[in-house]
């Protein structure tokens, strides 16, 4: 993809204009990502009455971030879709085990008069 | 950098090409055993894994019958319970790791360039150091029966408790066995040894998944592609999903062993049923890896030997991407006896049901082949007939399995011994015999005569069938695996000694066909280039053929291109692409996987020792580690090199 | 750079247009998700089965370090990115100034690990041996800082070549690309670590 490889001037010039573009868009990212973060530093210290929603806006300001570096950091929002498709079979396989053993492991299963909590 | 050297002037070419980047002289030009170490042919390749891997079926198989003769009549004490637990998991880790995996790994090395009409693999180099990696896990697992030797005869002596030196946890490796407390260092050479051979087994599927999808030749659709390359491709994606799991769950196993924390052992609150779920997440998608490509193998037989086009050719890769994809799902129905809580063994039993649906249709497909064709009985059909048939058998024991109730009466018995003895020989091992057979002729250039190819199918099935179709029964009458021996009045003993003698029978006859092979490698006929009246690209070339292959690169006009190409229209003939003035590029030889991977052969031994209490060995695991980083950095500065070939014109390496 | 440069031959046909690397790059993070998956499945699971076993995460974590860690990690990001748009450009300089500050910001998030693992086993007596949550805590932030460790070594590597004679923007934008690949990978690791690890812990039901 590199516009140098490519002999054509005009394709050339679309593409530092593009990358001169991508600058921004990178700076822009990086900007709401650290925003972000912060506001998952003050999220955890705030009072708030119902920890569930925190719980899942933690989820889902990470998952933004995930999103925002895979797709513009990683290109692969201007790259070929099958890289897409690859990589999130990949998360998709390890997000469903991930789950899968969450569930398989309950709170219930370990007899507390075990004496494990001595242990260490 | 090659793309450079090719455009200058022919005298600055051939100084620049036969030393690498770095200064070192390339090893083009080396004969024998150098030229083996540095290859980086696909088909030199493959011909080192199979080589192996029979070598590791041999082993494997000698094991499987000391197993056998232990077992022939009750209480016997032929050999030490200790010794008998060595060899069922050297059996089992041999079998699966070290011979029908490398030899699946072998047809895929030798025959998706060849199917696709590419010059060779994505990176020839990578694929030279999985094959390096390969030895180097196999010679760490295997290594350890010197150390016992050794031990035996006083040279050697762990500290104490880890005097077990073979590998004795059994090839899933259940904690807590494999904690300090219970074995010996054998635990820290198959840690080890699989811990290389995942690393191995990774580097080469990355590298089929970029061949099949970046190399095809022009006109070689995904949906043009042969049925073997479609399941070397589906087999590589398993591998890059299941293997890490695998890598992980040693990776914390070794934390256990050598650095005191508590994944697995149960005094620090680890839990042992957390080394199963790992170990299954792995294990179910690799009993598929052992599989899938028997299945493309088959695929490619079957047509050939009916003259008729595979049955249901989209519906096959479907059925196999579907397998593969379940195969991720249905890990826990190895745990059903372990109280999953009757969500988790409900769900579990129902994937593993639905994962029977897309085998049988493959089997219907097989059929669908067959049905109609004009069937010819050469030996590689005859092979391929027994898969068929004998696969389907472990099926049904399988579907058996997946009903978590009946399950809890079969689990741990020799009723999955039968199971998976009738997937994997009468599946896996069948297939890929047929696969040997089929393509011998392509590799060699040599056809077998007489009638000892057949003999050695039949005798091969009948002694299968005589081993393990009676532990069906044993299983069911509650004989339970991995015992070391039972006792009178079971009501065990005549059905064992008849599974010993069908034990040898199946010997005799994987050493028929080993004399049939050997002979057939020194005293075959001539083949020609298409002895079957085949239907894929590889039979268009010479056998054996040419180091690059195609003379021209193939221009592909559609599926079965090959018989295409002899029965079809004018247009439909393979077309070629002038290679042009420079020739064909090959890439150089290189000295640097083989350094690269015998870092890890270092690091795996010294680890070992370090556990055996051996003083040092910290360092020279270190220093394994090290090699492997220094042929990486000379790997990478070295540059890929490469020369012409001139296959239509005069035969200049430059 | 290990698989290195060697496909250069294979590219005259590329029927997907994808390039060897990327697409081999793209098939290793693939993989790598099954990896630190695995990791951190065992570390969720012990916590959620053992919530009490070693000690309290809400005294021993420093939360304001971990996010100026997790800060530094996206910044090396966005400096990896930029170094990529320059070698694609052809601006070697600009290539090496994002680079070195890449690498920067790697050592300072590897140093502020560091610091944290040490604070953690001398001060607050919070050891790798500390049962399954130490277990499982030092073994996955471990293997990820080994990852940032590695993807260091890759780029000092990268940038080490572009001083020599042999390295040319055009031919090597690739390389620099798939190591900003890997980087970025850990980056994302990392997010997830944040939040799964850290973060969840200070949400109380
Ligand atoms: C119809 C498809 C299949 C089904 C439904 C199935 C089901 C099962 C189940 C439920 C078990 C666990 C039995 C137990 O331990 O109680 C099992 C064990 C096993 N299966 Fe299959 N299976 C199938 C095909 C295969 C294939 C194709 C292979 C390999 C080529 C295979 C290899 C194995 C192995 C090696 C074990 C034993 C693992 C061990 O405990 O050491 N199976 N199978
Ligand atoms: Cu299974």
């Amino acid at each position: 993809m590199s516009a140098i490889a490519s002999a054509d001037p005009a394709a050339q010039e679309t593409f530092l204009r593009e990358e001169r573009k991508r600058y921004f868009t990178f700076m822009n990212l990086a900007f709401l990502m650290t925003a972000l973060t912060g506001i998952e530093l003050v999220l955890i210290y705030l009072p708030f009455p119902s920890q569930t929603i925190i719980y899942f806006t933690l989820i889902f300001l990470s998952l933004i971030k995930f999103v925002g570096v895979i797709f513009w950091f990683m290109h692969l929002l201007w790259d070929k879709a099958f890289l897409t498709i690859v990589f999130l079979f990949g998360m998709v396989i390890a997000s469903g085990t991930i789950a899968a053993l969450l569930l398989l492991f309950s709170e219930g299963y370990v007899d507390p008069a075990m004496g494990i909590y001595e242990a260490d | 950098m090659s793309t450079a050297t090719s455009t200058a002037p022919l005298g600055a070419e051939k100084a620049d090409e036969n030393r690498s980047l770095i200064g070192l002289r390339r090893p083009d030009h080396t004969t024998g055993l150098a030229d083996w170490l540095t290859t980086v042919d696909h088909k030199k390749i493959a011909i080192m894994y199979a080589i192996f891997s029979l070598a590791f079926l041999v082993i494997g198989g000698i094991e499987a019958l000391i197993i056998r003769a232990q077992l022939a009549v009750a209480e016997n004490q032929l050999i030490t319970a200790e010794v008998y637990n060595q060899l069922f998991t050297m059996h089992g880790t041999t079998m699966v790791f070290l011979a029908v995996m490398p030899l699946s790994a072998a047809f895929f090395n030798y025959l998706v360039p060849l199917q696709i009409g590419a010059r060779d693999v994505a990176f020839p180099r990578l694929n030279s150091f999985s094959l390096w990696t390969f030895v180097a896990g196999a010679i760490i697992l295997n290594i350890s029966w010197l150390f016992q030797a050794a031990n035996l005869l006083g040279w050697f002596n762990p500290i104490d408790g880890r005097s077990d030196i073979v590998p004795a946890v059994g090839w899933f490796g259940y904690a807590p066995y494999t904690d300090t407390a219970y074995s010996g260092i054998g635990t820290d050479f198959w840690i080890l040894g699989l811990q290389v051979l995942g690393i191995g087994s990774l580097a080469a599927a990355f590298n089929f998944i970029v061949t099949i999808f970046n190399m095809r030749a022009p006109g070689m659709l995904m949906m043009r592609l042969p049925v073997f390359t479609w399941m070397t491709l589906i087999t590589s994606f398993l591998i890059i999903f299941a293997f890490p799991p695998l890598t992980v769950a040693l990776g914390e196993l070794m934390f256990d062993r050598y650095f005191g924390t508590s994944f697995f052992r149960v005094e620090g609150g680890g839990q042992p049923i957390l080394w199963q779920h790992l170990f299954w997440i792995f294990g179910h998608p690799e009993v598929y890896i052992l599989i899938l490509p028997a299945m493309g193998i088959i695929s490619e037989i079957l047509p050939v030997f009916s003259r008729k086009p595979l049955f249901g050719y989209s519906l096959i890769i479907f059925s196999g991407a579907v397998i593969g994809f379940l195969g991720f799902a249905v890990w826990s129905h190895h745990m059903f006896t372990t109280g999953l809580g009757t969500v988790g063994t409900a769900a579990f039993s129902l994937l593993t049901m639905a994962i029977a649906v897309p085998t049988g249709v493959k089997i219907f497909n097989w059929i669908g082949t067959l049905w109609g064709g004009k069937i010819r009985f050469d030996v590689p059909m005859i092979y391929g007939l027994g898969f068929i048939w004998m696969f389907m058998m472990g099926g049904f024991s399988g579907i058996m399995h997946s009903s978590a109730p009946a399950d809890s009466q079969q689990h741990d018995t020799y009723f999955v011994v039968a199971h998976f003895h009738y997937v994997l020989i009468g599946g896996s091992i069948l297939a890929l015999l047929a696969g040997l057979y089929f393509w011998f002729p392509k590799v060699t250039g040599r056809m077998w005569q007489g009638k000892l190819g057949h003999w050695s199918a039949i005798v091969i099935v009948i002694g299968l069938n005589w081993t393990f179709f009676p532990m069906h029964y044993l299983g069911m009458a509650g004989m339970p695996r991995r015992t070391h021996t039972y006792l009178e009045g079971t009501g065990w003993q005549a059905l064992n000694f008849a599974v010993t003698i069908g034990a040898f029978i199946l010997a005799v006859g994987i050493l028929m066909f080993l004399i049939d092979m050997l002979r057939t490698y020194r005293k075959g006929v001539p083949a020609g280039n298409d002895p079957w009246n085949a239907r894929t690209l590889e039979w268009s070339i010479p056998s054996p053929p040419p180091v690059h292959n195609f003379d021209r690169t193939p221009v592909v006009k559609a599926r079965d291109a090959f018989w295409l190409h002899k029965f079809g229209t004018v247009d439909q003939k393979i077309g070629s692409v002038d290679p042009g003035a420079h020739g064909v590029h090959m890439p150089s030889k290189s000295w640097m996987p083989l350094l690269t991977s015998s870092g890890f052969l270092v690091f795996g031994i010294a680890m070992a020792m370090k556990s055996a209490g051996v003083p040092l060995m910290g360092y020279l695991a270190i220093t394994g580690l090290s090699i492997t980083l220094i042929g990486i950095y000379l790997w990478a500065l070295e540059g890929p090199g490469g020369y012409h070939l001139h296959p239509e014109g005069e035969h200049r390496p430059h | 750079m290990s698989a290195a440069t060697e496909v250069t031959e294979s590219q005259e046909h590329v029927p997907t247009g994808m390039h060897p690397k990327k697409l081999m790059m793209w098939l290793f993070l693939a993989s790598d998700c099954m990896f630190f998956g695995t990791l951190i499945s065992t570390h969720l699971i012990y916590r959620k089965i053992y919530p009490d076993v070693g000690p309290d995460p809400r005294s021993i974590f420093d939360i304001e370090l971990t996010t100026g860690s997790s800060f530094i990690l996206l910044m090396s990001s966005l400096f990896m990115a930029l170094a990529v748009s320059a070698i694609h450009k052809g601006e070697l300089k600009s290539f090496r100034r994002n680079t070195v500050l890449v690498m920067i910001f790697g050592l300072l998030f590897l140093s502020g690990q560091v610091y944290e693992f040490y604070d953690f086993a001398v001060n607050k007596d919070f050891k790798l041996t500390t049962g399954t949550f130490g277990s499982s805590f030092y073994l996955m932030t471990g293997t990820h800082g080994v990852h940032v460790a590695l993807g260091i070594l890759w780029l000092g590597s990268l940038f080490a070549y572009s001083y020599t004679k042999h390295f040319k923007a055009e031919t090597h934008a690739m390389d620099v690309e798939v190591a900003g690949l890997y980087w970025h990978f850990v980056d994302i690791v990392w997010i997830v670590i944040f939040t799964a690890v850290y973060l969840l812990e200070y949400v109380s039901f």
